[in-house]
């Protein structure tokens, strides 16, 4: 079975080179025979690496051990879930399914159009396979990157990383390489329309559903990354600005500034280079991603060995995909002018570039205190710097956020922008008392950037009214408009939900950082002791034991928890002890309306223990995190959900007289 | 493009991405913590400066009290240096006596102590090929 895998990544890589071949001769002769062959090889790569993920796959359901990749990431005692989770737990495992994803979206692009072959679609095609090539060079060229390596003789399986047995952590990896992947479709379709010089919209249209999809898929895996931080990995925190951190928040960073230059591209033919440069940017960067975490050049706490032959092909592929992006940018660049003009400040042209300019200085501005800073200065920065960078920019950003829907195309009128901002400043004003009676007054920024939460909560709201009282029209009532202003346009719709979600994600992000305290105590192990924080009594009741995941003995400790005199519940922060890899604290949270208890040992404890270093964490609106981020993905699903016949046929139209027929296919066909 | 709206965009453009470069850099440069050795510090270059120092813990100086752990490291590179660390935050899984970690903080020269911020063990090999040590957190990713 190893020779299959190894032999399917061998064809994968014939396969993609020879796709990339007859793509690249059919674009230049605009030769359809030769774009559709092209097609036909990457089936042909695609089935290669269905082939080399079954066998893979199959490996790990059939627990064997003969894989080296399996050994070292699964064992006999897992169930079936945490098996599959196996797959993508380390680095050759990764590498196979972002391969697997890349052949996915290129088959998926050439199936829809294989009817049409049109050169621009065969360019995308192209770069894919390019992309998917490099990777399947890298697995089958190095051999720490290949999962088809037979296991040492004698190798006891390893089992799975402890703090890997998680729900959060086995979605985690796949949602970030699916995020990954579709954000290198527009990449790829940009890199097609540079080398055809083709300056219309036909690329935007083709790759928007991609971008959106990409962008959902990463919000969800940073998401789920930070969740499982916080709830797994027990340092009192779900985001630590740590290098790997860091790089998946990059391209999230640039990849929404992408979707919005998208609408100013499609709507306006405005900021056309910012949209092809934020698309290489985007892919850019998760190639950088990878670069940080699998080459550990940085140091991080996810620690990788250095491995020199994938340090230089995922450099040199770095230095390839930036030098070829820049290079055809500035062959094109007259060809990608505005025919538009930003007029006013006042208008909502000038606030999506704003918005776009401080989303792409803050991701350099990521990528530099990461990657440049440790590489070329010998310094690292920490949390400190970075908080100081996103706290007062994350609140700017969300003011913007709020008024930016209010306002019009190229000119705002003051007295109409006037009108529109009453009902924003007072839900500002009402929230105030809000976040008096959670005790916020006693940071100043915290409490400035939780009013400007309020202000934005209204702002939504007015845009939600206003695009009801517009569908209404004069003689219906604003309730009969209330409908069409959520069914009318997806973009919209979806604009809500991902709008509010973000005020949430911000309020809460203020409230779990700026307002966030802690308390620890050394608790003696007497049922009776007991350790406070703010109001909350812990008393310990006793100890118990019993067998936790992998065979790993569990220590729990059981704590009381009262407030007020009053018991609101129970906490069991416990110790595991895996037989392969050693202890681990855990923590546990209580979680209360509007904050929650977070409680952990800061030591591993036993039956033995005199006493428990306790660590007590209070996280103010974290939840909202959570709920934000969800409403968040929710909006992004509903702009991705294909449209009635009607209102496709409607939006055909629309686009075949804005773009002089140039833009016939509707953005749902890439879908 | 009209003239004057765009030399206007791109002055406004300017003023955004220096205020924003120059923000950055002097954070960078006011915080940002040197990487050196434990044998570095006895210079009393670094007093009052954030550094970032891999040590190894030495046996039987980890102590607890209600400030926090404190406890001794050595240099990493065959020198005798050795430098105190002050510790408040959470402590990681795989922390204990004999343990390479890479602590972050402010070096003051006058008491030769780190009031360390941050706190990383550092996992002399993979993992996995030391079943004897804990896991690094996030192999995946």
């Amino acid at each position: 079975m190893l020779e299959l895998g190894r032999y399917s990544l061998w064809a994968a890589l014939a396969f993609s080179m020879a796709s990339v071949l007859f793509l690249a001769l059919g674009m230049r002769w605009d030769r359809e025979d030769l774009l559709r062959n092209g097609y036909y090889a990457v089936y042909a790569f695609f089935l290669s690496t269905v082939v080399a993920g079954a066998v893979l796959l199959q490996a790990f359901l059939k627990k064997d051990f003969g894989f080296g990749y399996v050994a070292e990431n699964s064992a006999a005692t897992l169930s079936t879930f945490y098996r599959i989770a196996g797959f993508w737990a380390g680095q050759q495992g990764s590498f196979l399914l972002w391969l697997l994803l890349i052949a996915v979206v290129a088959v998926v692009i050439a199936l829809i159009d294989l009817n049409k072959v049109e050169r621009l679609t065969g360019g995308a095609v192209m770069v894919l396979c390019i992309v998917g090539g490099v990777f399947a060079a890298l697995m089958v060229l190095n051999k720490g990157s290949n999962p088809f390596v037979a296991a040492a003789p004698g190798t006891t399986p390893f089992g799975l990383n402890p703090l890997l047995l998680h729900p959060a952590m086995v979605l985690h990896p796949p949602a970030l390489f699916i995020g990954y992947v579709g954000l290198s479709v527009p990449f790829a379709f940009g890199i097609s329309t540079l080398l055809l010089g083709r300056g219309d919209k036909l690329w935007v249209l083709l790759s928007q559903k991609w971008a959106v999809a990409g962008w959902l898929f990463l919000s969800l895996g940073i998401g789920l990354g930070a969740w499982w931080a916080y709830v797994v990995l027990s340092f009192g925190g779900y985001w630590g600005w740590d290098p790997v951190e860091n790089t998946s928040l990059v391209p999230w960073l640039t990849a929404t500034a992408l979707l919005h230059a998208f609408t100013l591209y499609k709507s306006r033919g405005l900021f056309k280079h910012w949209a092809l440069g934020l698309a290489a940017a985007t892919f850019f960067f998760t190639i950088l991603a990878t670069w940080t975490t699998r080459t550990g050049l940085i140091q991080s706490v996810h620690a990788f060995e250095k491995n020199s032959l994938l340090v230089w092909i995922l450099s040199a592929f770095l230095i390839a995909t930036a030098a070829a992006s820049i290079g055809l940018m500035a062959w094109r660049w007259r060809r990608f002018a505005s025919h538009d003009q930003v007029e006013s400040v006042l208008s909502r042209d000038f606030l999506y570039y704003l918005t776009d300019l401080l989303l792409a200085l803050f991701a350099v501005a990521v990528a530099f205190g990461t990657v440049v800073v440790p590489l070329t200065m010998n310094r690292t920065v920490g949390p400190t710097t970075y908080n100081a960078i996103a706290q007062p920019l994350g609140v700017v950003m969300l003011a913007l956020l709020a008024v930016c829907p209010l306002l019009a195309w190229r000119k705002t009128e003051g007295a109409e922008l006037r009108k529109t901002l009453i009902l924003p400043l007072v839900t500002a004003v009402l929230s105030v008392p809000l976040w008096l009676y959670l005790g916020f007054q006693s940071n100043v920024w915290g409490f400035v950037g939780l009013v400007v939460c309020g202000f934005a909560v209204g702002a939504v709201i007015q845009f939600v009214l206003r695009a009801a009282r517009r569908a209404a029209g004069p003689e219906r009532s604003l309730w009969a408009g209330m409908g069409r202003a959520f069914t009318g346009s997806r973009t919209r719709t979806a604009a809500y939900f991902v709008h509010f979600g973000m005020i949430l994600v911000v309020a809460g992000l203020i409230g779990s950082n700026v307002y966030k305290h802690e308390a620890t105590a050394l608790v003696k192990v007497r049922a009776g002791q007991t350790a406070s924080i703010a109001g909350y009594t812990l008393t310990y009741k006793g100890m118990t034991g019993n067998t936790g995941p992998q065979d790993s003995t569990r220590s729990i400790a059981t704590f009381a928890v009262s407030r007020g005199g009053r018991q609101i519940g129970t906490l069991a922060p416990h110790t595991d002890v895996y037989p392969m890899s050693g202890a681990a604290v855990r923590a546990v949270i209580l979680g209360r309306p509007f904050e929650d208890l977070f409680v952990v040992a800061d030591d591993p404890f036993d039956s033995t223990s005199t006493r428990i270093a306790l660590r007590m964490v209070i996280f103010p609106l974290i939840r909202w995190v959570w709920i934000g981020s969800i409403l968040l993905c929710a909006g992004a699903a509903v702009s991705l959900w294909p449209k009635a016949r009607r209102q496709q046929q409607e939006a055909r139209v629309a686009e075949g007289n804005a773009d002089n027929g140039d833009a016939a296919r509707p953005p749902g066909a890439t879908a | 493009m009209n003239k004057k709206s765009r030399t206007r965009l791109l002055i406004a453009t300017g003023v955004i991405v220096v205020v924003f470069v120059i923000g950055v850099v002097f954070l960078v440069q006011k915080q940002g913590a040197y990487y050196r050795q434990v044998s570095d510090l006895t210079s009393g270059q670094y007093d009052g400066k954030n550094v970032k120092v891999g040590g190894k813990v030495l046996d039987g100086t980890i102590n607890r009290d209600a400030g926090g752990v404190h406890f001794t490291i050595q240099d990493l590179t065959g020198k005798s240096q050795t430098v105190k660390v002050t510790y408040s935050g959470q402590m990681p899984n795989t922390f204990d006596s004999g343990v390479d970690v890479v602590v972050i903080g402010k070096y003051a020269a006058t008491d030769g102590t780190i009031s360390a911020d941050q706190l990383q063990t550092k996992c002399p090999s993979k993992y996995k090929a030391q079943a004897s040590t804990a896991p690094s957190p996030a192999a995946a990713q």
